[in-house]
């Protein structure tokens, strides 16, 4: 790996690109400056990201809206309490995984079987093209990851699309203690290794 | 951790990130719909002045049998405001915009309301406390290329 100097550089493994953490963090600086339209790019950026993580807690998808929504209503109200600028996209990814633990309770209260058992292993398939277009290779992996129990599916992902997880923060947020989600993340990898292994995965000649 | 395992582990997160991409992608509007809803709630923001292109005789509403229609332009993006007093004396504003809305939201001094931008441009906000107010919105234009506006101040 090449010498990077920006910070950041520790989370990008390899890519001379200013990490997504350090693209949030340069827009936001900009828009508390007075440059209202660096606050469009940050939504840009951010969202797709927001999105992953709060359909990881099993949410509908117009709930799962809802929560990247208030998420961003949030950052707008509340931005001066910010005292960290440069940290702005684990305090976004925070708010939005504190706001679908909250909005995830109620709506397995309101309704148990379809929130619990249902909705974490259903992938949204919105339209015959869009199956189509499933990649192959992602549909296996999918498979594989649904094998998995949910809070490991919920770890992975969550994990898959924040660039620095805190740690401390998901320990809280998934009731579990720190120290093991270290652990409990190469547990659940392990075990998906396992589970792929057993399907062969690697082998792309066969199948389908 | 070893660098071998930490490279394993990256390519494989970055197969799983691809896959979730996949099969369960961003709703194809909601990265504009935020961009909108931020843009409309951010006070800081600069907003293209749209004028009074016509209104009602009435100006400002009084009572239960009033209301006041209001035109507001840039030449290219039209908002036709109507605003009518409900029973309990508050206001409700009905309107339509000539272009695909994004977000849209009246704003008092006190308070503001947000509103569903409906089909063919309609929105609705009830409830509206009488007095000066102005109407923000963000709007896509045919090209996908988003714009957002403030009318002037205007009475309900």
């Amino acid at each position: 790996m090449g010498a990077m100097t920006h910070e950041g550089a520790e989370a990008s493994v390899g890519s001379a690109e200013p990490t997504r953490w350090a693209r949030a963090a340069a827009l936001f600086v900009k828009w508390r400056d007075g440059d209202t339209r660096a606050m469009d790019e940050l939504v840009r950026l951010m969202t797709p990201l927001l999105w992953h993580v709060v359909r990881a807690y099993g949410l509908d998808r117009a709930l799962a809206e809802d929560v990247v929504q208030t998420t961003w209503l949030t950052l707008v109200r509340r931005h001066e309490s910010i005292t960290e600028p440069q940290a702005i996209s684990g305090w976004l990814t925070m708010v939005a995984r504190r706001e679908a633990w909250r909005v995830g309770k109620l709506q397995r209260r309101a309704d148990p079987t379809e929130a619990e058992s249902l909705e974490p292993h259903l992938p949204a398939r919105e339209s015959a093209e869009q199956t189509a277009a499933t990649d192959d290779e992602s549909r296996r992996l999918w498979l594989a990851v649904a094998q998995l129990n949910e809070r490991c599916q919920r770890l992975l992902r969550i994990v898959a699309f924040e660039e620095r997880p805190d740690y401390a923060r998901i320990a809280q947020d998934m009731a579990m203690p720190i120290g093991s989600i270290g652990p409990t993340r190469q547990r659940c990898l392990g075990k998906l290794r396992t589970i792929l292994e057993g399907d062969g995965w690697g082998g792309d000649s066969d199948g389908d | 951790m070893e660098t071998e395992d930490f490279a394993a582990d990256a390519a494989l997160f970055a197969r799983m990130r691809q896959m979730w991409q996949d099969v369960d992608p961003v709703p194809a509007d909601l990265v504009d719909r935020m961009v909108a809803t931020v843009a409309v709630e951010d006070l800081s923001r600069e907003y293209a002045l749209l004028t009074l292109v016509e209104a009602s005789q009435l100006s400002s509403v009084r009572g239960e049998s009033d209301s006041a229609t209001l035109q507001f332009s840039d030449g290219t993006t039209s908002v036709l405001v109507h605003v009518t007093a409900a029973e309990d004396g508050s206001r409700r504003i009905d309107g339509w915009v000539d272009a695909a809305t994004l977000a849209i939201r009246l704003v008092q001094a006190e308070r503001e309301w947000s509103a569903n931008p409906g089909d063919r441009g309609r929105f609705v906000f009830e409830n509206v406390t009488p007095g000066v107010a102005r109407i923000r919105l963000v709007v896509k234009d045919a090209e996908g290329e988003m714009y957002d506006f403030q009318t002037p101040q205007f009475e309900v």
